[in-house]
């Protein structure tokens, strides 16, 4: 009985990292082709395991000057996140203390705010940023527009965390003569710690990955971001699928990296902010 | 003004700041673009008016040609399909994901939450991949149908018209399955066993119990899942960049993809807002009636 309970738990592990492999098949196959070379690449039957690798990461890297596009993309993923945690951890918090009927309208015109797509929204924005010239500054513009865009989902997910700390450690803080900023900063924020962390790492993430902005906003090559780059060396006639996998793979290794080991907390990260 | 640097501290009016603070960004950077962006719908925007706070007023014309162009039909299908596949789609294949890594079995969590890998990935990145995937003539899809007997040519799926707007909605699949499957997972995690156990003493099957208490105990996250599969599929637009830039011949063009098309790439952008205006209408739509279905579950 036991022994069946044991064979029928591994069959089910079976399966299961057969789905797994199936559905990363296309993660897979982009590092399988960035290691083939041309002929291999066009080989039919393809192969599945590349027959003489062919390591191509400096040749990309300079070819394709990541460098300058990955700094792009770093310097508008950081400016996002800074702005939005400065700006929406209290608002999170002001959201998840007080219950008020102003508070259930605030939260709703939110929660429309985040739902709001960007292909959409680009239209105005770049009419008006034009007009008051931020288009001078088209990196800060791009950051700007996506704070917008991912700050309501930032104070959804640091709403969810602020609500499961106890109100009693800040009113204790508070009988003792602590500000409210004060009880706020020194009792709450590090209590809610891991969840802004979490939170502050998606918006990070998807910031990284950010192209509707950057493709409308940035016309000065040198400013563009890796999506942006990643977008100009596919053309509809891409046979370079060497050197546009090789590239993807150096853009999201690190986004990877990230993720395995972040997984459990992005996980319940997410759930509790979407279901909330 | 004592009295109000006092609330600060110590009453609501701390509380009150900290929400102006976020809400003062997102009115300068969200409300004032949506507000602008309707303005002008009604007014004629390109390139020599652009600059000008000016414009000239012209009524519902923008909205007119818009309804009128003669590729609006298709685009607008097109939109409905994508939308209409993309949610089934990843619904279906989610929960079929979700019931099966309920099973208990060494690592189920674990590797379940490998799925979001896809989700994490840049847009644009999954679209390159599988772009390479799906390419007519070296492409790996092809590969595994033909060996499997699917099909006998190959299949043309970026350049053929007929195809091109199936291969994106391939790709949005794979992006939505694992956010479906992550979210139906909780709500299945919520069902307690006693209750199974209670219907499997009666006798009923599997196939039973699951229509008769998964089903309805799931209606709420089913709920969940489809609106914000449909918020997510509307608001996709890398993959269409990097898949098909909506074509050939606006075979793959969905209506938030042609509202920038219209903006940047023909200037007609009082066109591309009047689209934009129409789909907001249609997103917060969706939204709100989200937004409120879940207030009445938690009053409840």
């Amino acid at each position: 009985m036991l022994r069946d309970e044991r064979l029928s738990q591994y069959a089910l592990l079976i399966v299961a990292l057969a789905l797994v492999a199936a559905y990363l098949f296309p993660v897979y196959w982009m590092y399988v082709t960035a290691l083939k070379t041309g002929n291999e690449i066009t080989a039919w039957p393809p192969t599945f395991w590349p027959a003489n690798p062919d390591f191509a990461a400096a040749e990309v890297w300079q070819r394709m000057q990541m460098a300058t596009y990955l700094k792009n993309s770093a310097i508008i993923a950081v400016g996002v996140t800074v702005i939005v945690v400065v700006l929406g951890t209290g608002c999170g918090y002001a959201l998840a203390r007080v219950r008020s009927r102003w508070m259930d309208v605030v939260l709703f015109s939110i929660l429309m705010m985040q739902v709001l797509p960007s292909s959409l929204m680009i239209t105005p924005i770049f009419v008006a940023f034009s007009q008051v010239g931020l288009l001078d500054y088209p990196r800060s513009a791009v950051i700007l527009a996506q704070a917008a865009k991912v700050l309501p989902f930032y104070v959804v997910l640091t709403r969810a965390t602020f609500v499961q700390v106890p109100k009693e450690l800040e009113e204790a803080a508070l009988v003792d003569g602590n500000t409210r900023i004060g009880a706020f900063l020194s009792i709450n924020v590090p209590l809610a710690r891991n969840g802004i962390l979490v939170a502050a790492l998606l918006i990070f993430l998807q910031s990284l990955g950010e192209y509707v902005y950057s493709r409308s906003l940035i016309q000065n090559r040198a400013l563009q971001p890796a999506t942006v780059g990643l977008q100009s060396f596919m053309g509809p006639n891409t046979s370079d699928w060497q050197g546009v996998m090789t590239y993807a793979a150096i853009y999201v290794t690190p986004i990877i990296l990230f993720f395995v080991l972040l997984q459990r907390q992005i996980v319940s990260g997410l759930t509790s902010g979407a279901l909330k | 003004m004592p009295a109000t640097s006092s609330s600060f501290r110590d009453g609501r009016g701390f509380d009150r700041m900290l929400v102006w603070i976020t809400l003062t960004f997102l009115i300068v950077f969200s409300a004032f673009p949506l507000a602008y962006n309707i303005l002008m719908s009604f007014q004629s925007v390109d390139l020599f008016t652009l600059a000008s706070f000016d414009r000239p007023f012209v009524g519902l014309d923008n909205y007119k040609e818009v309804l009128t162009n003669s590729a609006t039909d298709i685009i607008v299908k097109n939109t409905i399909v994508f939308v209409l596949l993309s949610v089934a789609a990843q619904l279906v294949i989610g929960f079929g994901l979700a019931l099966f890594f309920q099973q208990r079995f060494p690592g189920a969590t674990w590797l379940r939450g490998l799925f979001l890998a896809g989700w994490i990935l840049p847009g644009l990145v999954v679209g390159a991949v599988w772009s390479w995937i799906l390419a007519g003539d070296f492409g790996v899809l092809n590969w595994v149908l033909q060996t499997l007997g699917l099909t006998d040519d190959k299949i043309f799926w970026l350049s053929d018209p007929t195809n091109s707007l199936y291969s994106v909605i391939i790709a949005n699949v794979w992006i939505g399955v694992p956010f479906n499957m992550i979210l139906l997972s909780v709500g299945l995690s919520a069902i307690p066993d006693d209750v199974y156990e209670a219907a499997e003493l009666d006798g009923a099957g599997r196939v039973w119990r699951f229509l008769t208490i998964t089903l309805p105990l799931m209606r709420a996250q089913l709920g969940a899942v489809i609106s914000l599969g449909i918020i997510f599929t509307l608001q996709q637009f890398d993959l269409f960049a990097a898949l098909t830039q909506g074509g050939p011949s606006n075979g793959s063009n969905v209506m938030q993809y042609w509202s920038w098309e219209l903006s940047f790439q023909d200037y007609r952008i009082g066109q591309g807002s009047a689209v934009s205006v129409l789909m907001i209408i249609v997103v917060i739509g969706v939204a709100a009636i989200y937004v409120r279905s879940t207030r009445h579950e938690h009053a409840a």
